[in-house]
C-alpha cells in the first residue's frame, strides 16, 4: 500500500473509474452488431430464433470483453 | 402517469389541451425549410457571445487577489483543466487539450442552463445536430491524435486488447471497430441530446398542462394544476442539476477517447 496522498504527476488517477462511462457503449456495441448477423442471417435461412440467439450471444462477448479490459490485470 | 391524466382530460373537454409534442422543438424565427435561422441558432450565438464576454471581462485584469469573477472563472477552469484533463489524460500531454475541453464544457454547460433560465428557456442541445456537431469534433480528434501517432494500420491493431485468445480476436476486432467508429460517437451525441429533449419535455408538460387546469379546470382540477406546478418547480432543480451532469459527462468522455488514443492500448 502506498501511503500519504496521491502524485498528482502519477499517471491517469481517474481515467479507469471514467472509463467505466465506456463500458455502456461496448454493451450496446455486441447485441447490435450479434443481433444484426443474427437478423441476417435468419433473412437467408428463412429462421426466425436467430435474432435473440444472436442479441444474447453479442450480450456474453460484450460482456467478456468488459471483464477482459476492465476487470483483468494486464 | 400524468400523460395518462392529460390525455383523458383532453377526451373529456373535446381535446383542448394539446400535450407538447417533439414538433415544439422546432421554431425557426426567421425564413422556413433547410436555411431558416431558428431559436436554438439565436440562443447558441447569443451563448458564444456572453461566454466569450465572461471570459474576456474577468480575466481581463486579472490580479493575484482576484475579483469575484476572475475566482469564479478560475474555479471553472481549474475544474475542468485539473479533475477532467490531467486526472484523466494524464499530466504529460493533458495540456493541449484543456482549450478545447474547457471551452466544450462551457459552451455545452451555458447551453444546457439556458434550459430553464428566462426569458431563453430552451435548451440548445435538445436539437440533434448540435450535440452531433460536438461531438463531431471529439470523433475527428481522437480518431486523429491515435492515427498520427502510431499510424493507420497499428491504430486498428491496437483497438484489440494484447493477451486474448486467438480465435476470439476476430470477433472481438468487429466489436471494437463498431464501439470506436459508431456506438461511442452515437451515445455521445445521443446521452447529450436526450437528456436535454426529454428534460424540457417534462417541463414543457408539467407547466403547460398545469396553466391549462389552471384556467380551464373546476375547483379539483385546479389543485391539480397547482400539484403541477409544484412537479414543474422540483423538475426544474432536478433539471439544473441534470445539465450539470451532462455538460461534466460530455467533457469526461470526450477526455477518456482522447486518453485511450494516446495511451499504447487503448
Amino acid at each position: 500500500m502506498n501511503a500519504g496522498p496521491p502524485d498528482p504527476d502519477a499517471g491517469h488517477p481517474r481515467l479507469e473509474e471514467s472509463s467505466m462511462w465506456n463500458v455502456v457503449s461496448y454493451l450496446i456495441s455486441g447485441p447490435v452488431m450479434f443481433g444484426g448477423i443474427g437478423w441476417a442471417l435468419d433473412h437467408w435461412l428463412g429462421t426466425e430464433f436467430l435474432v435473440p440467439v444472436g442479441i444474447l450471444a453479442g450480450m456474453a462477448v460484450s460482456l467478456y470483453l468488459v471483464w477482459f479490459r476492465y476487470g483483468t490485470q494486464q | 402517469m400524468s400523460l395518462n391524466v392529460l390525455g383523458s382530460l383532453a377526451m373529456a373537454d373535446g381535446g383542448g389541451y394539446q400535450t407538447p409534442t417533439s414538433a415544439e422543438f422546432y421554431q425557426p424565427l426567421w425564413f422556413d425549410g433547410p436555411l431558416a435561422i431558428t431559436r436554438p441558432a439565436v440562443v447558441l450565438l447569443l451563448s458564444v457571445g456572453l461566454i466569450a464576454w465572461w471570459l474576456i471581462a474577468t480575466t481581463k485584469r486579472a490580479a493575484i487577489v482576484p475579483s469575484r469573477g476572475q475566482w469564479a472563472t478560475e474555479s471553472l477552469y481549474g475544474f475542468v483543466r485539473n479533475s477532467v484533463a490531467r486526472d484523466i489524460i494524464g499530466s504529460k500531454d493533458f495540456l493541449r487539450f484543456v482549450p478545447l475541453l474547457f471551452s466544450m464544457f462551457v459552451l455545452i454547460l451555458v447551453n444546457n442552463l439556458f434550459g430553464v433560465i428566462p426569458p431563453v428557456q430552451y435548451p440548445t442541445m435538445s436539437r440533434i445536430g448540435i450535440p452531433i456537431a460536438l461531438t463531431l469534433v471529439v470523433y475527428v480528434t481522437y480518431h486523429y491524435i491515435g492515427i498520427k501517432r502510431v499510424g493507420l494500420g497499428a491504430y486498428f491493431k491496437n483497438l484489440v486488447p494484447s493477451g486474448l485468445p486467438g480465435w476470439i480476436v476476430p470477433t472481438i476486432f468487429i466489436l471494437e471497430v463498431i464501439t470506436f467508429f459508431i456506438t461511442r460517437p452515437l451515445t455521445l451525441a445521443l446521452r447529450l441530446f436526450g437528456n436535454m429533449f426529454a428534460g424540457h419535455l417534462l417541463l414543457l408538460l408539467f407547466i403547460t398542462g398545469g396553466e391549462y387546469m389552471m384556467i380551464n379546470g373546476g375547483f379539483g382540477l385546479k389543485i391539480a394544476g397547482a400539484g403541477s406546478f409544484v412537479m414543474a418547480f422540483v423538475l426544474t432543480i432536478f433539471e439544473i442539476l441534470i445539465e450539470f451532469l451532462q455538460a461534466y459527462i460530455f467533457t469526461l468522455l470526450a477526455a477518456t477517447y482522447i486518453a485511450g488514443s494516446l495511451a499504447d492500448e487503448h
